[in-house]
């Protein structure tokens, strides 16, 4: 579903990605782990053409991502986002943030653009929140209302951009009861985070970074019981004894 | 000042109109010259890029008086009268400070605004239409207000080549009557006339977006 090939990527002198070679399936978790500054998160942007790759090839739900024909605007109603700082519209209700692209992009009728959105947001457990502006919504609320307008994409990956490392933390969990739930049903997932404990029981797959490299990939259980690399045993224990 | 209000009272009201009618035109010459300048300016082709800038950094840097002299004298061959060539002056040279403000609304509204319409698969125009401009307009409409009340304070450019305006006017009478204090004090009041109500009208409207969330 979605492969990188011998991916590079430079911004101007600095070398971001480094002959990335990554495959993930359909229904497949992945959760990025890895450093500030390890490119997880340019890595991610790629996927939905965010960012541009230097060299190589990505190929995404069939599609040649860098292709210059590619048709973008297409090509990304099938992706789902979901941002650090959430990035909701601040001008529109919550209503009306989930339903704008669902309207204007897949051509639904209002109606069922709104039924739609309220199912959305009743499974992210704010349904009574529909009316009213995103600033009036604590980081939590903010955060599950942007998966909700991900999900009402009907998507067929969803990629998550260290959806939890802008909030308070009492306030984590339920975001995370939320993507918990999304990745028992099946969804795609690609997740950049620094949660993990979230990573060790929700991914298929972790995928360790460090400087522009994937420097580990293991299945959840054996990478944080046991990683093969240094880095990555050093990340680690750096994270468990701080 | 009545009696000079009663005897001159025609000429007063013509330039008042003439005044009024070239704000008017000039305002809506700017805003629509000024918003595709701004535009240019952010565009990702560097020639209009270059093109805006080039524009609003030259216009912006000159006196007004020069730029209706190139109209009326520089342009003479044109045959404008001081009505026009002071109306296209003005409507260049105020188009200049509207670019800028409406660039800087535009530029204001966080990346990852546009970043999360456009992952959704909204087109750049869908983008801008429901997401930036809505909440650019907001942030726009405070020094967009300041810029047409200048507009209409800078029209009494007119006065100086024969434009028909307030300013022009007043100054015949203030050579006919020599009354030059009053002259000029009742062509005060025409302008408040017109800057007052404006200056009322964009605070009003910035009272309604703030409350539009």
């Amino acid at each position: 579903m979605i492969g990188f090939e011998q991916v590079n990527k430079h911004y101007g002198s600095f070398h971001v990605l480094k002959d990335i070679n990554l495959h993930i399936e359909t229904g497949e978790v992945v959760v990025v782990i890895g450093p500030s500054g390890s490119g997880k998160s340019t890595l991610l942007r790629c996927i939905n053409r965010l960012e541009e790759i230097s060299s190589g090839h990505l190929t995404v739900n069939g599609y040649q991502v860098h292709d210059n024909k590619l048709p973008l605007n297409h090509f990304r109603k099938h992706i789902g986002i979901v941002f650090q700082h959430f990035n909701l519209y601040p001008h529109m209700k919550v209503i009306d943030n989930i339903t704008l692209a669902p309207i204007r992009v897949l051509g639904l009728p209002e109606h069922e653009a709104k039924r739609r959105g309220l199912a959305y947001l009743e499974r992210v457990g704010i349904l009574d929140k529909a009316e009213v502006y995103p600033a009036q919504l604590s980081g939590g609320q903010q955060q599950r209302v942007a998966i909700a307008r991900g999900l009402a994409m009907n998507p067929a990956i969803m990629l998550f951009d260290e959806p939890t490392s802008a909030l308070d933390p009492e306030m984590i969990g339920e975001v995370l009861d939320v993507m918990r739930s999304l990745a028992q049903e099946g969804m795609t997932m690609v997740i950049v985070s620094h949660e993990m404990g979230f990573a060790r029981e929700v991914a298929d797959r972790i995928v360790f970074m460090d400087q522009g490299q994937i420097v580990e990939q293991a299945v959840a259980a054996d990478f944080f019981v046991q990683p093969k690399e240094e880095r990555a045993r050093v990340f680690l224990s750096r994270l468990l004894h701080h | 000042m009545i009696s000079l209000l009663i005897d001159h009272g025609d000429r007063y009201i013509e330039g008042f109109l003439n005044t009024l009618t070239i704000s008017v035109f000039a305002l809506i010459g700017s805003f629509v010259l000024g918003t595709v300048l701004a535009v240019m300016r952010i565009a990702s082709i560097r020639l209009l890029r270059w093109i805006g800038t080039a524009y609003v950094e030259f216009i912006r840097n000159i006196p007004l008086l020069l730029v209706v002299a190139i109209f009326y004298h520089g342009l003479a061959f044109l045959g404008l009268s001081g009505f026009m060539a002071g109306g296209i002056g003005l409507t260049i040279y105020t188009a200049a400070y509207i670019a800028d403000a409406i660039r800087a609304g535009i530029q204001s509204i966080p990346k990852g605004q546009i970043e999360a319409a456009r992952c959704s698969g909204l087109s750049y125009l869908q983008a801008m239409r429901f997401i930036v401009l809505p909440q650019a307009i907001k942030i726009v409409i405070p020094p967009l207000g300041n810029q047409f009340l200048n507009l209409i304070k800078n029209s009494a450019i007119l006065g100086v080549y024969a434009g028909a305006d307030l300013m022009y006017f007043g100054d015949q009478i203030n050579s006919d009557t020599f009354d030059t204090f009053n002259v000029y004090l009742l062509v005060g009041v025409f302008y408040l006339l017109l800057t007052i109500p404006t200056s009322f009208a964009v605070r009003a409207l910035e009272r309604r977006m703030a409350r539009s969330g």
